[in-house]
């Protein structure tokens, strides 16, 4: 695994002088690598499908931009995921602005416009019912996730939803790891409450 | 270890970031109790719960629109409506041209109101040097009656006009012009409107004078100043002379008149008829001369 990562990051590398050099071509490369875990970042952290595709155009126009500025030996997806973790935030707040946050997020419209959405399909075919209730499931959870003040929700995507490390979150995040751990835990009890709360016995 | 205790440190319980001692420690108090057994199971469903969520595929479009949005900005930005748009392009000249449009607008009017400025202060300032000046000549006496309040005003204007005129004729000397203001008396002697148009002409024509540098002079010797005066402006009047100014010495008049050269003969003999005239040369005088004549009350010698 960690070989597999060394690699990508190389290529990564590669590519990203490539492009200091003016090469648009391999920035699309790096457009079609990275886009889907920008958008599910920037999904999971926003609620909105519309909100997210915005964002991830906009991060990756800002990386484009901004590539004279990265240094090459950092992580080039630590920075790129950075970049979406802020606009996402700026996102959030222009969208709070306009509607204010309940606790119980489930009624929230946002939740109603997944006709958009195409999920990954399962490696073995669930039958209708299952495959409808575990939307509901996972529209009540993404819920909850919603629910959680903005530091508590980006750890929570970043780890258990993203599986990021703790050293590249903190990196990300700019915050030392143990505060990322303890945001997680908190965040973590926060979130039982809740599944319990809209779920019932879980 | 208390459940509160065990509870708090269950998430890390999870993760594996916790000491073996405190772990020893969770697990001694799990096995004897139910309800932190039963948060244990919470916590694992929930992590479970989040990291279950599906991920979501990007629409089919994203790529290209990313790519479409770099390659505008790739372009360097020579669309007119960006060069429009462009604030430092635009906005940064614009504003630089106002300033500059203001400045030379605020220098302008300065400029046009600056002569203005000069001029209404010129009066004020020769004035102001005129007063003391009458203080310090001897019996510079004004010989008038209180002329007339608008008529003094109407000198006064008039004055200002004078200045301006002989403001801006160079030529004509500032000492002329400051007799001419020490003068408000103007009026008195002469009827005011000739007097005022005298004024008026007066700079010029000593302007004329002055530069051709000719004051021809005459003393008259009279019993009666005052008739004389009366019988020598009524002289030169018919002379087609111009009296410019009429001034009073403590034993003596002085009128200064303007008067074509050619007539100066009749003058004398007519002068002659008034007093007696000490004779001056009059050759060499061509033109308009400043005819200054003197009127001396004869002392009563006998001879």
């Amino acid at each position: 695994m960690k070989e597999k990562e060394q690699r990508t990051e190389d290529e990564d590398a590669q590519r990203v002088s490539l492009c200091k050099n003016g090469d648009v071509d391999a920035f699309e490369v790096l457009v079609k690598k990275h886009q889907k875990r920008m958008l599910n970042i920037a999904y999971r952290m926003i609620g909105s499908y519309e909100d997210a595709c915005e964002v991830v155009q906009d991060a990756f126009v800002s990386a484009f931009k901004n590539m004279q500025n990265f240094e090459e030996r950092a992580r080039f997806s630590s920075w790129l995921y950075t970049i979406v973790i802020n606009l996402s935030r700026n996102r959030l707040k222009q969208l709070e602005i306009k509607s204010y946050r309940e606790d119980s997020s489930l009624n929230d419209p946002v939740f109603t416009d997944e006709s958009q959405i195409t999920v990954e399909p399962a490696s073995d075919e669930p039958s209708v019912l299952e495959r409808l209730e575990k939307r509901d499931v996972q529209k009540k959870v993404q819920g909850c996730i919603n629910s959680l003040d903005n530091e508590s929700r980006e750890v929570v995507v970043l780890r258990d939803i993203q599986g990021f490390s703790y050293d590249e979150i903190s990196d990300m995040l700019k915050i030392p790891e143990g505060t990322v751990k303890s945001r997680l835990f908190r965040a973590r009890y926060t979130l039982r409450d809740c599944l319990k709360r809209v779920m019932g016995d879980i | 270890m208390e459940c509160a205790d065990t509870q708090k440190k269950l998430s890390a319980y999870i993760e594996g970031v916790i000491s073996p001692e405190e772990r020893m420690l969770v697990n001694e108090h799990l096995t004897s109790c139910q309800e932190c057994s039963a948060f244990l199971a919470d916590m694992r469903k929930t992590v479970e719960y989040v990291q279950k969520l599906e991920d979501i595929e990007p629409p089919p479009w994203l790529t290209q629109k990313v790519m479409e949005n770099i390659k505008s900005e790739a372009k360097p930005k020579k669309g007119i409506l960006q060069k429009l748009f462009y604030p430092l392009h635009i906005k940064l000249p614009i504003e630089a041209a106002a300033v500059f449009l203001i400045a030379v607008a605020v220098l302008y009017i300065f400029k046009t109101i600056q002569p203005e400025v000069k001029l209404t202060q010129i009066p004020l300032e020769e004035i102001k040097t005129q007063i003391p000046s009458k203080e310090k000549i001897p019996g510079f006496v004004e010989t008038k009656p209180v002329p007339a309040q608008p008529a003094e005003k109407q000198l006064l204007a008039k004055k200002t006009e004078v200045t301006e005129k002989v403001a801006e004729s160079p030529k004509a000397p500032l000492p002329v012009a400051k007799e001419d203001e020490a003068r408000p008396s103007a009026g008195a002697v002469v009827k005011d409107e000739s007097k005022t148009e005298v004024l008026s002409r007066a700079p010029r024509a000593k302007a004329l004078a002055e530069r051709k540098e000719e004051i021809f002079s005459l003393t008259i010797n009279v019993k009666d100043i005052k008739t004389a005066i009366k019988e020598i402006e009524k002289v030169l009047i018919q002379l087609n002379g111009q009296i410019i100014k009429s001034e009073s010495f403590e034993n003596k008049e002085v009128i200064t008149a303007k008067l074509d050269s050619k007539k100066l003969k009749e003058l004398i003999d007519k002068l002659k008829l008034i007093g007696e005239v000490k004779e001056k040369d009059l050759e060499g005088l061509e033109g308009d001369i400043e005819t200054r004549i003197e009127i001396l009350k004869t002392s009563i010698q006998l001879q």
